[in-house]
């Protein structure tokens, strides 16, 4: 990738000082994942944090419908999340970048954001006190009257997806709203000009405009949560498992690093598929965003 | 101002459902106070008793304690570094062409799309085999790894709304390319830079999945702490803990916001 | 047609000619934002079929005005009524306008005649009328066949064409034009004007335009609204508003002028007399109403109504030459002179000898022949604004 008229070195003062560490950093991570990738290809060995000679027989296993069930759950989960979120994030994003009094834009932002800041233990720990059998919602529950018996929200796909929604609402808040922000308020109003009231001047342009942002927001939520670990350990307590859970149990229950190894890369190559195919969906969707 | 009646219903609405959606994501952080301060140890809403108990244990916990500690040597070295070495590759992606620049910022990124989990095993098997187990250089390269893609964002940003005139003034005034850099772009760049070492540090603090598997009983970082501590024992210690990190990061973007501006470090204000 | 002139007392009224037909009326319009009063008591009537200029420097509240017009502002106070109905209260998609933004607001996920066709899509006609309609519009700024491309693949003029198609297809009961042109190369400019005013002509619809450019105001209106302050100054004809400004501000806004210290001689009937050295030039009493003989006055000269004075001719002035500016058409010629309130006397020659007859450094007489001037109690009013007599005075 050597430009065709290579500019004089002088030209790019300190280059190889501003280069290098970053090169060396990508290749740690290349080594890092390419130690996943060799892992996945050997056997296990009992007892032993070591792998032996090469074989397929990780791959072959993850055909079990045990693990495949994992698999399309993870996915599932997923996708529940980032369409909640989108559906929930939109509006607030919306708030955010059309209101003109600073403080209401600063508390919306400040309270978006610093659920991104708390990290996930801390997260998920305070989705455990709210939706426990003797949390928030089922104590405000009874003590309305509403229910005789504790809601069961612990150990549930529904507790999961909830909690991680709350996870993944900044991360679409933010990337919905440097989208939104950057549409210039004229379209509306010429939308106006022309016989659009206020709604449907945002479901024919704003809406359309704001696809670009939609999509990075779905995609990035996707990944997120494809990432998430404490959430579903803590809330789905083996009950509900992602991949990332059973990665976990794998290597660090029965210390089999490389079947460990071999549902990462398959994780991998899912959440590359479900990006690819996002991103070929979007190609049409993106001709709309302004240019 | 008189407005038509449905605009008014069509902003009220708006407004509640604004509002509803700020409260669920302000309800946790609400209810974990309301944990943090009872002063019984089963839960109970409203709480029965009032007491500061469950923080002075939280302090008091050497877990805890250690774990902080280790969480502020990791994070002070993993995002130091990738502030530096992310600085200078955004430096020079935005300046210079240079072979393979494509793919190394690819690989650079790619922990925004790479499960945590599976970067944590990775360094973990590395490590185990060059000898490294779980030490602090593990932990701290898999930070910088880590955090590097928001310092590249956050420092890209900053120099593709840098105003390039500047450094060709001084230049034609007779400055080096390194004094340019040095007493013209570093210092016009400083906010961005902040903010990034900012977001690295707090993430790294915080970062949980990998540091599960990379860190060991004596190099856990707090998350680590907090987990197995969750684990094991139902009191409302993790409570206080948690009240404490809430208070302490939003005051910290609330100054954030207000000397930064995370609008626009956040790329969400307006274009015009 | 009689001069519409503003009594200084009641500033901002215009007064209602006759049984004209009126579309638009904006009655006492006051608009405040904070502690700033953009709009103060603007009372404006604006006839069907004309092209009325909101002209006046930024901050004059023309943008404001305008915006209120199109209804994404509401009033503090007064009225807007389009058509006879009041529609203060109405918002901008009910209210039948059509307006072309500074930056065309072209809809980038629509092509060409999506984009002229969507205040038809939201007014629900059928497919096949809005596809006639479009054409036709898009023959009306002579864009057909680029219906299927994007805003993007387009030139600014082109672009500007489209907005202006979107805009009127609706056949819309006021037009609005926000600065249309500014974003236009010097060169497209003047033929787009020309364009957009016979398009306007051809229509006969209502419209309301806003510009700081004066050059540009006087070659499109049937009248100008001159602004400053959040005050309608003066409303008039072109010609009423550059040969008989009503006050200071549009004299020295409008057009360069220049301002000589002068006297008051006496009043006969409607005029009075202003001694300028040897020179006396009659000019409109109203502004100098209240006044006695002998007072002082700052007399509103343009430059092309200056001449070197002929020997015999009576000498208002005398100065001597300090630049040229050479215009092609014509030379500009400055002077420093004593009797200029401020910066250097500007006068335009026709020809360009002018540089070799009167170079540099030379001595001049300069004379008014039979100059239509105005002149204004000394020292009243606003200092003078912009289009500045040669080299700026702090």
């Amino acid at each position: 990738m050597i430009p065709a008229a290579a500019p004089r070195v002088d030209a790019q003062p300190f280059l190889r000082a501003f280069v290098s560490p970053a090169a060396l950093c990508a290749l740690g991570l290349i080594a890092a994942l390419a130690a996943v990738l060799q892992y996945s290809l050997r056997a296990h060995i009992p007892g032993s944090l070591d792998a032996g000679a090469f074989t397929l027989a990780n791959f072959t296993a993850l055909l079990k419908p045990l693990y495949a069930r994992v698999f399309l759950d993870t996915v599932w989960i997923c996708f529940l999340t980032a369409f909640f979120s989108l559906l929930v994030g939109y509006p607030l994003a919306y708030a955010l970048v059309r209101t003109s009094n600073v403080l209401v834009k600063s508390v919306i932002l400040v309270t978006s954001v610093t659920p991104l800041f708390l990290g996930e233990v801390v997260r998920t720990y305070s989705w455990i006190i709210v939706l426990g059998n003797n949390g928030f919602v089922n104590t405000m529950l009874l003590k309305a009257g509403l229910i005789e018996r504790p809601l069961q929200l612990m150990f549930t796909t529904f507790g999961v997806v909830v909690a991680l929604v709350h996870v993944t609402l900044p991360v679409m808040v933010i990337m919905l709203a440097a989208a939104l922000a950057h549409i210039d308020r004229d379209y509306e109003r010429a939308a106006g000009t022309l016989g659009a009231g206020p709604v449907r001047a945002f479901l024919t342009v704003t809406l359309p405009l704001s696809t670009p942002g939609i999509i990075a927001g779905v995609t990035t939520a996707f990944a997120w949560t494809f990432s998430a670990f404490a959430t579903p350990q803590l809330i789905g307590g083996g009950q509900v498992n992602m991949v990332s859970n059973l990665v976990y149990q794998l290597g660090f229950a029965s210390f089999n690093f490389p079947f460990a190894a071999s549902l990462s890369v398959a994780g991998l190559a899912l959440t590359f598929a479900v990006l690819g195919l996002l991103r070929l969906a979007a190609r049409p969707l993106e001709r709309m965003g302004p240019h | 101002m008189p407005r038509a009646l449905s605009q008014r219903l069509f902003a009220f609405a708006g407004v509640l459902v604004v509002a509803a959606i700020l409260g669920f994501l302000v309800l946790p952080a609400v209810v974990v106070a309301l944990a943090a301060f009872n002063g019984r140890a089963i839960l109970s809403f409203p709480p029965e008793t009032w007491s500061l108990r469950w923080f002075v244990k939280a302090l008091a916990y050497e877990d805890f304690q250690a774990g902080f500690r280790n969480g502020l040597i990791v994070t002070g070295w993993a995002s130091s570094i990738a502030l530096l070495v992310g600085a200078g590759f955004a430096f020079a992606l935005d300046r210079y062409r240079f072979p393979l620049r494509g793919a190394i910022e690819a690989v650079l990124l790619s922990p925004l799309v790479v499960p945590h989990f599976t970067v944590g095993l990775g360094f973990l098997i590395i490590a185990a085999q060059v000898g490294l187990a779980r030490s602090f250089t593990t932990v701290v390269a898999c930070h910088v790894v880590l955090v590097l893609p928001f310092v590249l964002r956050s420092v890209y940003v900053s120099l593709r709304n840098l105003d390039r005139r500047f450094e060709l003034a001084a230049a034609s005034l007779g400055a080096s390319p390194g004094k340019v850099l040095l007493t013209v772009t570093l210092p016009l760049l400083a906010p961005g830079l902040v903010s990034g070492w900012l977001f690295a540090a707090i993430l790294s603090f915080n970062e949980f999945t990998a540091s599960l598997f990379v860190t060991a009983q004596r190099t856990q970082t707090l998350p680590v702490a907090m987990y197995n501590y969750v684990r094991e024992y139902a009191d409302p210690s993790m409570a206080a803990l948690s009240v404490m990190y809430i208070v302490a990061t939003a005051t910290l973007l609330t100054f954030a916001n207000a000397y930064l501006g995370l609008g626009k470090v956040l790329n969400v204000e307006h274009a015009r | 047609m009689p001069a519409e002139r503003m009594a200084p007392a009641a500033a901002n009224v215009v007064p209602l000619l006759g049984r004209q037909d009126i579309a638009v009326r904006l009655d006492g319009i006051v608009k405040r934002f904070g502690d700033v009063t953009a709009l103060q008591e603007v009372q404006l009537p604006i006839r069907r079929g004309e092209l009325m200029t909101l002209l006046g420097p930024s901050g004059c509240g023309k943008t404001t005005l305008l915006n209120l017009v199109a209804g994404f502002l509401s009033p503090d106070r007064g009225d807007i009524a389009i058509d006879g109905e009041v529609v203060t209260t109405v918002p901008p998609h009910r209210r039948e306008i059509g307006m072309v933004f500074q930056s065309y607001a072209l809809f980038p996920h629509m092509d060409v005649a999506a984009n002229v066709g969507y205040g038809l899509r939201m007014r629900g006609l059928a497919r096949a009328e809005i596809a006639a309609r479009v054409a036709e519009a898009l023959a009306l700024v002579k864009l057909t066949g680029l219906g299927d491309r994007r805003p993007r693949q387009l030139s600014g003029g082109q672009q500007q064409r489209v907005a202006l198609a979107r805009a009127l297809v609706i056949r819309p009961k006021v037009l609005l034009l926000d600065e249309p042109f500014s974003a236009l190369d010097k060169s497209l400019r003047g033929s787009m004007q020309v364009e957009v005013k016979e398009i306007q002509k051809q229509l006969g619809v209502t419209t309301i335009f806003v510009t700081h450019d004066q050059s540009e105001a006087l070659s499109l209106s049937d009248r100008i609204a001159v602004m400053s302050d959040g005050r309608i100054r003066q409303c008039g004809t072109p010609d009423e508003i550059y040969r008989r400004p009503a006050d200071r501000f549009v004299a020295s806004f409008v057009g360069d002028a220049n301002v000589l210290h002068a006297r008051l001689e006496r009043f006969e009937g409607a005029s009075a007399i202003v001694a300028l050295g040897a020179a006396r030039v009659a000019v409109p009493a109203d502004a100098l109403s209240g006044l006695a003989a002998g007072a002082p006055v700052d007399l509103f000269v343009r430059p092309e109504q200056l001449r070197i004075a002929e020997p015999g001719q009576a000498v208002a002035t005398q100065g001597i030459v300090a630049t040229h500016v050479y215009q092609g058409g014509h030379v500009d010629l400055y002077a420093d002179v004593a009797e200029m309130a401020h910066g250097r006397l500007l006068i335009r020659l026709p020809g360009h000898d002018a540089i070799a007859r009167w170079p540099v450094g030379a001595r001049i007489a300069v004379t008014l022949g039979d100059a239509e001037t105005v002149a204004f109690p000394r020292g009243a009013d606003a200092a003078p604004l912009a289009s500045g007599n040669g080299p700026a005075q702090t």
